[in-house]
């Protein structure tokens, strides 16, 4: 019952302005380019740490520069703000969640697998990286409204694969499926997991993949086979 | 004024003023046009029914402001310039903006809940008290978008005390689902977890609803929450038919 995977979005295309290609290198003997992909990533790895000590509220520019081992200046060559460098550390989270997600909804046999791999796949993540699950479950909500627009989206993104489950499905089942079934679905999944991760009960996120399971797969295939497929492997 | 016929006076608005706080239900543009402004300065009134009508206010100031600029921009001085109270005030009944912020949220929760079994209660057998709830639910957010928004959208930008009471909020309304084990087949074999992921799914629609700008429409999704609530314990079958009956108006 595999259906065709859902369309993922890549990630960034990470182009550089031609003019930084045909800046002369400085006195490290790098290309500028290097140079600023590499503070760049620093900057990034730099804000996660620094928020995972501080909090949002409490990390100042000058904290994520030293992380970053950096310059305030170079920091400001790179983001207009803190709001700014977060939205990028964000994203490049949510990157790397999306696409082991992704790999393991793809590598699964049928639909139900592979929402079962899915979201085994992302609870993986967030409990073998505690400080970025926080990071993009809870600062991100103090962090801007940039953020928690893509903080949104990023729950809508799992849309696409609860939808899969609509196909070959019985007729009379699919008109008994309201428009924003998924929307719920993917609302209340991520509700429960974000409450987890606020209340520091990470340690519990792994023991919530068969009911999550179960309530995705219920309106598609009833609470009997959703509760005995959920139950079982 | 006769110190008897005061006291007469007095208490009727004290009556007034706890039946105001009962009814805290017109719409913002009423209730601004209904509720007399509290003059400066000395007056006949109780004390408490100024400061509750005080309090009242600010915190409808809060969620207006909140509607305008999000949580983060917003600040004493706009609360208070909104709410038309002098900051003094603001400090008499709040010790900060996130004070008035949680203030604001747990009020809301509880009305909210009230009117929810309020609803409830007028109706017979779980499905329909499910119904009538949300209606009730939906109802209310329709007519306090901007205390909505304040509770369901900006809920958690307020920082660590705001998490520890978007999660009693969610809680609180478990139990109201949690009953709905008594009609399944499968009782309480059903995951643990599954009132809070139904609550947290309907928060869900609600919020998508709020930042699309759909608030105005919001009760036309009431079939489809009822549907979504109902499935895990009765089926598709059943649950649909249920969304599909009228609920009694509010």
């Amino acid at each position: 019952m595999a259906g065709e995977p859902p369309e993922i979005p890549g990630p960034p295309e990470e182009g550089y302005p031609p003019e930084l290609a045909r800046l002369p290198t400085g006195r490290h003997g790098l290309p500028r380019e290097f140079i600023a992909r590499n503070q760049r990533e620093r900057l990034i790895a730099g804000i996660a740490e620094a928020v995972a000590e501080h909090g949002y509220a409490g990390t100042t520019i000058a904290h994520i520069a030293k992380h970053a081992a950096v310059s305030r200046r170079t920091f400001y060559e790179h983001f207009e703000s803190k709001d700014e460098c977060f939205a990028a550390a964000f994203e490049t989270v949510m990157e790397e969640l999306r696409g082991r997600i992704a790999r393991g909804f793809e590598q699964a046999g049928d639909w139900p697998g592979a929402i079962r791999a899915g979201i085994a796949e992302m609870l993986a993540f967030l409990v073998a990286e505690p400080a970025l699950a926080r990071l993009c479950m809870v600062e991100a909500l103090v962090a801007g409204p940039v953020v928690v627009e893509r903080y949104d989206a990023a729950i809508q993104g799992f849309v696409p694969y609860f939808r899969a489950g609509r196909r070959d499905l019985p007729r009379e089942t699919l008109e008994n499926l309201s428009p924003t079934t998924e929307d719920a679905l993917a609302g209340g999944m991520a509700s429960l997991i974000s409450r987890r991760i606020m209340a520091g009960r990470e340690d519990e996120l792994e023991d919530l993949l068969p009911a999550l399971v179960e309530f995705v797969l219920t309106p598609y295939l009833g609470t009997v086979e959703a509760a005995r497929l959920a139950r079982e492997g | 004024m006769s110190v008897s016929g005061t006291v007469a006076v007095c208490g009727r608005f004290v009556q007034l003023g706890i039946a105001f706080l009962g009814e805290y239900a017109g719409t913002v543009a009423e209730r601004a046009s209904q509720a007399a402004r509290v003059p400066p300065g000395r007056h006949s009134l109780p004390r408490e029914f100024v400061a509750q009508h005080q309090r009242a206010r600010i915190i409808e100031g809060l969620a207006e402001e909140i509607e305008e600029k999000g949580y983060r921009a917003v600040t004493v001085a706009d609360i208070v310039r909104r709410a038309g109270v002098a900051r003094n005030t603001f400090y008499d009944h709040f010790s900060s903006k996130e004070d008035c912020f949680l203030a604001a949220s747990e009020y809301a929760v509880a009305e909210a809940l009230r009117r929810v079994q309020e609803a409830a209660a007028d109706v017979a057998g779980w499905p329909a008290q499910v119904n009538a709830g949300l209606a009730a639910f939906l109802g209310y957010v329709a007519e306090q978008p901007a205390l909505a928004r304040a509770c369901i959208v900006e809920a958690l930008a307020a920082g660590p005390a705001a998490a520890e009471r978007h999660e009693l909020s969610i809680q609180a309304f478990v139990p109201f689902f949690r009953t709905g084990r008594e009609l399944s087949p499968a009782g309480d074999e059903l995951p643990e977890t599954l009132e809070e992921t139904i609550v947290g799914g309907i928060f869900w629609i609600v919020h998508q609803r709020i930042v699309t700008g759909q608030v105005g429409g919001i009760e036309e999704v009431l079939p489809e929450l009822v549907e979504f609530a109902l499935t895990p314990y009765i089926g598709a079958a059943a649950a649909k038919q249920v969304a599909g009956e009228p609920s009694p108006a509010n």
